[in-house]
Order: C-alpha cells, then sequence, then structure tokens
C-alpha cells in the first residue's frame, strides 16, 4: 500500500517535470497560437503586468529569504540580545539607522523582519526596520532623485527621506506603547524554545551551507504564495484603474493627499520605482500628495498587507497598518501646511 | 493524524522551482522578457534563474534522503511546513504552478493602448524631469536605428551576465549600490548634458528618435522646443487617440519602463496629418514630420505637423527606458 503510494508521487513529479518541459518545448508555438490570441486584450494586460511584477519581485523575494536564512543558521538568539539596547525606546534610533544601512526593499524585508523577531529582537524594532529599509536606502535615494531632477530645491526627495526616518521611529514608538514586545507572530511556536542539545558535535561548514539552502526553499514557499497573490490582485487595479478618475477626485490638498496613499497601496510598486510613476503626476498633483505616495506606498501595500497578514497576529497587522496611515497622512498635512 | 510527508514536498517544491527556472530561460531565449522587465533589471532576473536551477536541485535531492535526517540536522522551529488538509496543500502549490502556465501558455504580448488610456500619455516629457545623464554619446545614437538597438539588447545579456557577480555582491555585502550618487548631484552638470543633446541635435538635418536616445529627446523637445521649430524629425511608436482628437491627429507613443510593467509611464508626441485617419490604434507606426509648436490641455507641446506616416513592425524592444541606467 504505502509503495503504491510512493509510485503514485514519484509519478505526479515526474509529470509535472514533464508537463513543464514541454511546454519549455513548444513556447514558442505556444506563443503564436491563433485560438490563445483571441483571450480579450484587457486578460493579456493583466497576464503581462502580473508576471512583470512576479518575476521582477522574485529575485528580491529571493534576497530577502537567504538573508533571512543566513540569520536563521549563523546569528543566534543570545547575539542579538547582546546588541540590542536592554531599553526597546532607546533602541529605535540605532534600528533607523540600520535600516538605512539595509539595502532591502519591501518585499526582501518582510521574512527577515520576521526572522529577526522570531529570534528576539523586539517588535518595535522590527516595525521600525519594515517601515524604514524601504525607503532609506540607496537606491530609493538615487531614483527619487532622479525622477524629480526638474525641482531646483529637492524637496519632495528631503521630504520623503526625512520623513520616513522620522516616522519610523514614531511608528516603532506607537506600536511599542500599544503592545509593548509581546509576542504577535502568527506561528504558536514560542521564541526562546530550543536550547536543546541534540546535536553534540558542531554542524560543518557544508551542512550549514545546505541547512540555509533549504531554510531559503522553505521560505520561499511561505513568502511566494502572498506575493503572487499580491501581484495578481495589483495587476488588476493596474489593468482596469482609470488614472483620470483620480485626478477628478483629487483637487483639494487633503483629498489628494488622501487619493494617492490609496492609490501607493493599491499599486503595490517596488520602492526603487515608484518615484518615476509619482513624477509622471506631477501635472496634477501637489507636493503634499506625491510626498505622501512616496512615504505611504513603500511601508504599506497590498502586497505586504497580505504577506503581514499571514506572518503576524491580525489584531497587530490592522493596528500596524491604522497607525502607519494616520502618522503618515497627519505628518504630510503639518510638514506641508505649517513648516514648509 | 497523518505524518508530514518532507520528501514529497521538497520533491514536489524542487521541480516548481526548475519550472520558474524554466519559464525564466524560456523567456531570455525568445527574447520575450523584454515585454516584462527592464534591461537594467536583468542581473536579478539571472541571479533568480540560476538560484532557482539550484534550489530545485537542491530540493530534489533532499527528497531522496531518509525521512528522519532532517528533523535532527537542522536545529529548527518548523514553521514553514505547508500546512492544512490535501486540497489546501494543493491549491498553494497551484499558485506557484498558475504563473508558470501563465507565462508559458498565454502569449506574451507587450502593453497596449488601454492601458496608455488608462495612465493617460505624458506630452513631451511630462514635467521634462524623468530624465538625467546618460554615457552613451548622442552622436552615436543618431546614427543607429533600431534594428541596431534590438542588436545591441541581443548582446547584452552576455554583459550583464558578467557584471551581475560583481553587482550582487555589492548589493549584499557591502550594503552599497553599484550606482554612483556622486556625479548626479551637479544641477549644472544636468542641464549641461541636455543643452550639449541639443546643440548635437540642432546641427542634425534631421532628428532621428531611436529607442536608446528616446526620452533624452522627448525632454530636449521640452526643454528648448522654440530652437526646434521647423526641423525635421522621425520617430517610431504605437498610434494612440484621446477621446478628444480630431480626424487628422494622432499619437505616436512609446511605453517607458523603469524596473517592471507595473511602473510603465506612456509618452507621446502628437502628430497632424491627413493621413492619420487610415491607421488604428496599437499600430506601430513610422513618422516623419516638421517640429511646429503646439497646445494641448493648456499646455505647450511639440506637435508633429505635415507627417507622413507608414505603417511597420513593431519593434524588438516595444518599450524605451530611462537612459542613465
Amino acid at each position: 500500500m504505502n509503495r503504491k503510494n510512493n509510485f503514485f508521487k514519484d509519478l505526479i513529479g515526474l509529470l509535472l517535470l514533464f508537463f513543464f518541459l514541454i511546454l519549455f518545448l513548444m513556447s514558442d508555438t505556444l506563443n503564436n497560437n491563433e485560438m490563445l490570441n483571441d483571450i480579450p486584450r484587457a486578460w493579456i494586460n493583466v497576464n503581462t503586468i502580473f508576471l512583470s511584477i512576479v518575476i521582477e519581485a522574485i529575485p528580491f523575494i529571493l534576497l530577502g529569504v537567504f538573508v533571512s536564512a543566513l540569520i536563521q543558521i549563523y546569528v543566534s538568539e543570545d547575539t542579538i540580545q547582546r546588541f540590542l539596547p536592554r531599553n526597546a525606546i532607546v533602541a529605535l534610533l540605532p534600528a533607523a539607522l540600520l535600516g538605512a544601512i539595509l539595502p532591502l526593499c519591501e518585499c526582501a524585508i518582510v521574512p527577515v523582519v520576521r526572522r529577526l523577531i522570531k529570534k528576539g529582537m523586539p517588535l518595535s524594532v522590527g516595525v521600525v526596520f519594515l517601515v524604514a529599509a524601504p525607503i532609506l536606502n540607496p537606491v530609493v535615494f538615487a531614483s527619487t532623485y532622479f525622477a524629480f531632477r526638474s525641482e531646483t530645491t529637492n524637496t519632495i526627495l528631503y521630504s520623503r527621506m526625512g520623513l520616513a526616518f522620522v516616522l519610523s521611529i514614531i511608528i516603532g514608538g506607537i506600536l511599542y506603547s500599544i503592545f509593548k514586545n509581546s509576542n504577535q507572530l502568527r506561528s504558536d511556536v514560542t521564541v526562546h524554545h530550543h536550547h536543546h542539545i541534540t546535536n553534540i558535535q558542531k554542524p560543518t561548514f557544508f551542512t550549514r551551507i545546505r541547512d540555509v539552502l533549504h531554510h531559503a526553499v522553505d521560505e520561499f514557499f511561505m513568502m511566494g504564495k502572498y506575493l503572487i497573490i499580491g501581484a495578481f490582485i495589483a495587476a488588476l487595479f493596474q489593468t482596469f484603474l482609470d488614472r483620470a478618475i483620480l485626478t477628478t477626485i483629487g483637487q483639494n490638498d487633503y483629498s489628494s493627499t488622501a487619493v494617492m496613499m490609496v492609490f501607493a497601496y493599491l499599486l503595490s510598486l517596488c520602492s526603487e520605482a515608484d518615484a518615476f510613476v509619482a513624477s509622471s503626476f506631477g501635472r496634477q498633483f501637489t507636493d503634499m500628495s506625491l510626498v505622501a505616495f512616496l512615504v505611504y506606498g513603500p511601508m504599506l501595500d497590498l502586497k505586504n498587507t497580505i504577506m503581514l497578514f499571514a506572518f503576524f497576529k491580525s489584531r497587530f497587522v490592522i493596528t500596524f497598518m491604522i497607525t502607519v496611515t494616520v502618522v503618515v497622512f497627519a505628518a504630510v498635512v503639518i510638514l506641508f501646511g505649517f513648516i514648509l | 493524524m497523518r505524518k508530514y510527508d518532507h520528501l514529497f514536498h521538497a520533491y514536489i517544491q524542487g521541480i516548481i522551482l526548475i519550472g520558474f527556472a524554466l519559464l525564466i530561460l524560456g523567456l531570455v531565449i525568445t527574447g520575450n522578457i523584454v515585454y516584462y522587465i527592464a534591461p537594467m533589471m536583468m542581473p536579478f532576473i539571472y541571479f533568480a534563474m540560476i538560484t532557482f536551477f539550484l534550489l530545485g536541485i537542491v530540493q530534489i535531492f533532499r527528497s531522496t534522503k531518509k525521512d528522519s535526517e532532517h528533523d535532527t540536522s537542522c536545529q529548527c522551529d518548523h514553521d514553514h511546513q505547508i500546512k492544512g488538509p490535501a486540497p489546501v496543500k494543493l491549491l498553494i502549490y497551484s499558485i506557484f504552478i498558475l504563473p508558470i502556465l501563465f507565462g508559458f501558455i498565454i502569449p506574451d504580448k507587450a502593453l497596449d493602448s488601454s492601458i496608455a488610456a488608462n495612465r493617460g500619455i505624458q506630452y513631451g516629457s511630462g514635467l521634462g524631469i524623468n530624465q538625467a545623464s546618460a554615457q552613451t554619446s548622442v552622436k552615436e545614437d543618431g546614427e543607429e536605428n533600431s534594428l541596431a538597438r534590438a542588436e545591441a539588447f541581443l548582446e547584452d545579456p552576455e554583459a550583464y551576465l558578467s557584471s551581475l557577480e560583481q553587482f550582487s555582491d555589492d548589493y549584499i555585502e557591502e550594503g552599497h549600490n553599484p550606482y554612483e550618487l556622486e556625479s548626479f548631484y551637479d544641477e549644472d552638470w544636468f542641464n549641461e548634458y541636455y543643452d550639449e543633446l541639443a546643440q548635437e541635435l540642432s546641427k542634425e538635418s534631421i532628428i532621428t528618435v531611436t529607442d536608446r536616445n528616446y526620452l533624452d529627446v522627448m525632454t530636449v523637445l521640452d526643454l528648448y522646443l522654440d530652437q526646434f521649430i521647423g526641423k525635421e524629425i522621425e520617430i517610431l511608436g504605437f498610434a494612440f487617440r484621446e477621446l478628444d482628437f480630431t480626424e487628422n491627429q494622432i499619437v505616436v507613443a512609446r511605453f517607458s519602463i523603469t524596473c517592471c510593467t507595473a511602473d510603465a509611464g506612456v509618452y507621446g508626441t502628437l502628430v497632424e496629418s491627413e493621413e492619420a485617419r487610415h491607421y488604428d490604434e496599437d499600430t506601430w507606426i513610422y513618422v516623419t514630420g516638421t517640429i511646429d509648436r503646439g497646445e494641448y490641455n493648456d499646455f505647450i507641446i511639440p506637435v508633429i505637423k505635415d507627417a507622413s506616416i507608414t505603417e511597420v513592425d513593431q519593434p524588438d524592444s516595444p518599450y524605451v527606458y530611462p537612459s542613465y541606467y
């Protein structure tokens, strides 16, 4: 019985592999297939954008899961405890600075933060990473600089970077005051549970490499499904949402800021490219709403919300979303309404 | 309760990973990857493809090991098993298999005018801000036609592959990105670049807009329109019509991609010609005519007047890219 079962399982795998190979070899023929040309163009556009987002995000998800796997294997909980300041509030500032050094975008940061929190890093510090790292990094700095090149004062660039830094600390602080450092990860596995000494001999270099790879794969399959679902929904919005509607809604300062934040959320752009999209709105939107778009989008968007809900408790994710939304909106209004 | 079958899951996951690798490889071989990803991001795509092959093989090897081995060798909590009853597992794997099937089966096509309509066309360069630098000399570009550009792209993968190692090493280990920030800081330099480009273009008897200089020329025409009135221009793009266009108005447009098609913007030039009515939207057209000053929605924009239009095949690289990458 068991043997039969195994044979059946092997067969499924082989058939799947065979199927992929056939598709691979026939892809040219399939592409010119008359029958498939009858698919409505809108759905082909959805498919193009969907695959585009998936293929584009995959390398960064892989980077994220590798960093996470390396942390899992090489960084012990004690190390993290040693390097972090005892006081969670004091830890927020260095966390924001570290977020600026980590060149991870919003796809890659989620598995890394999750792993670090699992390893015992305070929740509030993880939150700071989560919102700071996707904006405060050199690639995003450069792309924002280019996209708003014609602005001689660079208001948008510096507002974006400055707000990301300050707001990440504020958001971390607010979430600390609500949740302290309670465990908000969805997994029922407790953080400090394994001090088991099953492996008496030190793992060799080879087994460590193997473990890193295995972890990376496991985590890719965990993260990947949310990315794919998120990418699909984003592709639907990208294809069917008429942007002219936004301009008609976004006439005054406050409503256009709100509209741009909703828009940033739905589009789920990569933080490295969103500045170019923002600059293409430039004519119709105020600086205030563009900065809101550029700060809010990387902190929170559709595709990473799905990932967050999968890994953190719902109550935490909802609180996180409300906090980020309110803080970003308020900060942008204060900055552009009263300071600049 | 049934035991979690590590071997089977590792096996299936390995095959899915190889499926992803094959999908990317297929797109690279056919060249259709240009419909999805900007050339500048290709190093990351090669990295993903190679990693997928590697991980796929590792996973399949893992599935041949004895079940007990994983449990003892790895001191981790088993938080990443695929959980749930069989139908849920099937659903989860389907989520991964579907993009692969879509990728292979649904025809690879560039974005079309319905997307352009939704996003809104940027006439000229929009704000004239999307384009900066470029180490490529314009003279060179002027001599190039789109065919040469296509050839250049086909050669690109090799160059990218060689730079891949360098790039990802920098990216991961040093925490730095390979772009030189400092050189872009200089405002004068920015103006100088377009100033020089404008000078060079004025000297040409006819302005040839290529895939490579597309966005730069759009910017120059925006910044120095007066200087170019009356000059001949040739440009290639897909046809597009706004709802309020007259019969002899048409836009020749291109999508500009920074990373992937999610960030696509549409850059177009208004064409006024008796021939315009003969061309449907999404037809690829080659337009030659004279540059003039026009107005649309209260913005001063360049217009191509007295244009002659011919239908052409879609170029191998349907999108254009910011030149400083």
